[in-house]
């Protein structure tokens, strides 16, 4: 028997393992009538910052991953059952409501099930989903908006952002420390940046204020001072608009906080 | 590998739709590779695939928590799959479909006897070559050679599904083998005749 010539058709039979349709598990799962809560589907979506895996369950969004970092459909399938206990089976439709809040970064009305994570964590990953698209907020503001008893540090914040298990529908790039540099604890610096730059986020603009040690905007025909990146703050005119450092400066000077981006008190 | 395949059996152990769907989750691919080259149409592993997973759903319900412990999972569903496999071919041989599909039917179903322009495609000639080849095998061979070398299972999976002994099954993927090699050996006009 000729040894090597069986070796070489040996060798090309494995390239005939083709994939099987992308439905066809989920297609089983209808046909064998496996309710649908007892799994959740997943679709690969196109965002700023390359692909994104959503896992959704009927109801909510179970999970999001970016292929950034090389994820597979297969990893992103065994890190899901990792952290919910649940399969991710592919399937072909996105659940209603996903498209459009990735289209426009205002994915704060989708519905996303946190409930696995402890309640601090929850707490500051609601916070974060309050952040307006193209906008940025600092640690300490994300601290006091989360609804918790104590305040969490900025350490716990930071720890719940790396935590995060919906990337970029709860936008954690739109997080900064307190001196106006982004945290972007669970994305690879790139990504962050491609994120911000889809939602048109000066970020030029915003390190040359920060330089000049503007933390608050304030305006002097309203005497109320924003978040530099507060729609309001942006059309403030360059004759009128005054920088604060800290949420103090500005109230000595008789201004109050803006209603709608909500910066620090004192 | 081992240790994921003793999960998903504790899994099917202690709670049955969670642990069938984390099946279907990791096995469904390779079911749908092997019924593909095993009978060489998209359509009907589609078919022949859902009927399988249909097939093992309901002998799991049967089975007690104990018994779906001890199973292997992949060698297991294959063996249906075979099975699922051998039943059509015998009914198809038993109810020989002269006419075609029948007139209701033809709007939902794909006629694809000849490979679809994607396949067509994707596949060099060297590849379609060896898909005929494949085609070309008695049914007992071709099984253990698509489980052994294009799905990947060890021997004694296959003898498993073949249910025979380790060696038997070695002997068989090695017969199919040597079968493969005559077939693309010979001529291509001789293996037109082999496959009609």
């Amino acid at each position: 028997m000729n040894e090597s010539e069986d070796d070489a058709v040996a060798r090309r039979l494995p390239d005939l393992a083709s994939a099987a349709p992308e439905d066809f598990a989920l297609r089983v799962l209808r046909r064998v009538g496996i309710s649908a809560d007892h799994y959740d589907s997943y679709v690969h979506l196109d965002t700023a910052a390359g692909g994104l895996f959503v896992a959704a369950s009927p109801q909510a969004v179970t999970g999001a991953c970016l292929d950034s970092a090389g994820l597979t459909a297969t990893a992103f399938e065994e890190l899901h059952r990792a952290r919910t206990g649940r399969s991710a089976i592919p399937g072909s439709k996105p659940l209603p409501g996903l498209i459009p809040a990735l289209r426009t970064g205002r994915a704060r009305r989708l519905a996303i099930d946190l409930s696995g994570l402890p309640d601090e964590q929850r707490a500051v990953l609601q916070a974060v989903r309050n952040i307006p698209a193209g906008q940025l907020r600092p640690l300490s503001w994300i601290a006091r908006e989360a609804d918790t008893g104590t305040p969490p540090s900025a350490s716990d914040v930071l720890h719940a952002l790396a935590a995060n298990p919906v990337a970029v529908l709860i936008p954690c790039h739109r997080v900064t420390h307190d001196n106006g540099a982004p945290c972007d604890a669970a994305y690879l610096p790139r990504t962050g940046e491609a994120l911000r730059r889809a939602e048109h986020i000066d970020m030029r603009r915003v390190t040359e204020l920060s330089r000049a040690g503007a933390v608050f905007l304030g305006s002097d025909t309203t005497y109320i001072y924003c978040h530099p990146t507060c729609a309001h703050a942006r059309r403030i005119t360059p004759g009128h608009r005054v920088h604060f450092r800290t949420a103090h400066d500005a109230r000595e000077a008789g201004y109050r906080a803006c209603k709608s981006c909500r910066p620090l008190t004192v | 590998m081992d240790d994921k395949a003793e999960q998903l059996t504790e899994l099917l152990a202690a709670h049955l739709e969670a642990g069938f769907t984390e099946l279907v989750r990791v096995h469904a691919g390779a079911v749908h590779a092997f019924l593909y080259r095993v009978s060489g149409s998209f359509a009907e592993a589609d078919d022949l695939g859902q009927d399988t997973f249909l097939r093992a759903y309901t002998a799991l319900q049967g089975y007690s928590a104990a018994r779906r412990r001890e199973l292997r999972p992949r060698a297991w569903l294959m063996t249906i799959a075979a099975n699922v496999w051998r039943n059509h071919v015998r009914t198809r041989k038993r109810r020989p479909v002269t006419a075609g599909l029948p007139v209701e039917e033809t709007m939902d179903v794909w006629p694809d006897h000849s490979p679809g322009p994607e396949e067509r495609a994707a596949t060099t000639e060297e590849r379609s070559r060896l898909v005929t080849a494949l085609s070309a095998l008695p049914e007992h061979h071709r099984i253990p050679v698509v489980l052994h070398h294009v799905i990947g299972m060890s021997y004694s999976e296959v003898a498993e599904v073949q249910g025979c002994a380790v060696g038997t099954a070695k002997a068989q993927v090695s017969r199919g083998l040597a079968g493969l090699r005559r077939l693309l050996e010979s001529e291509p006009t001789a293996l037109k005749e082999v496959t009609r």
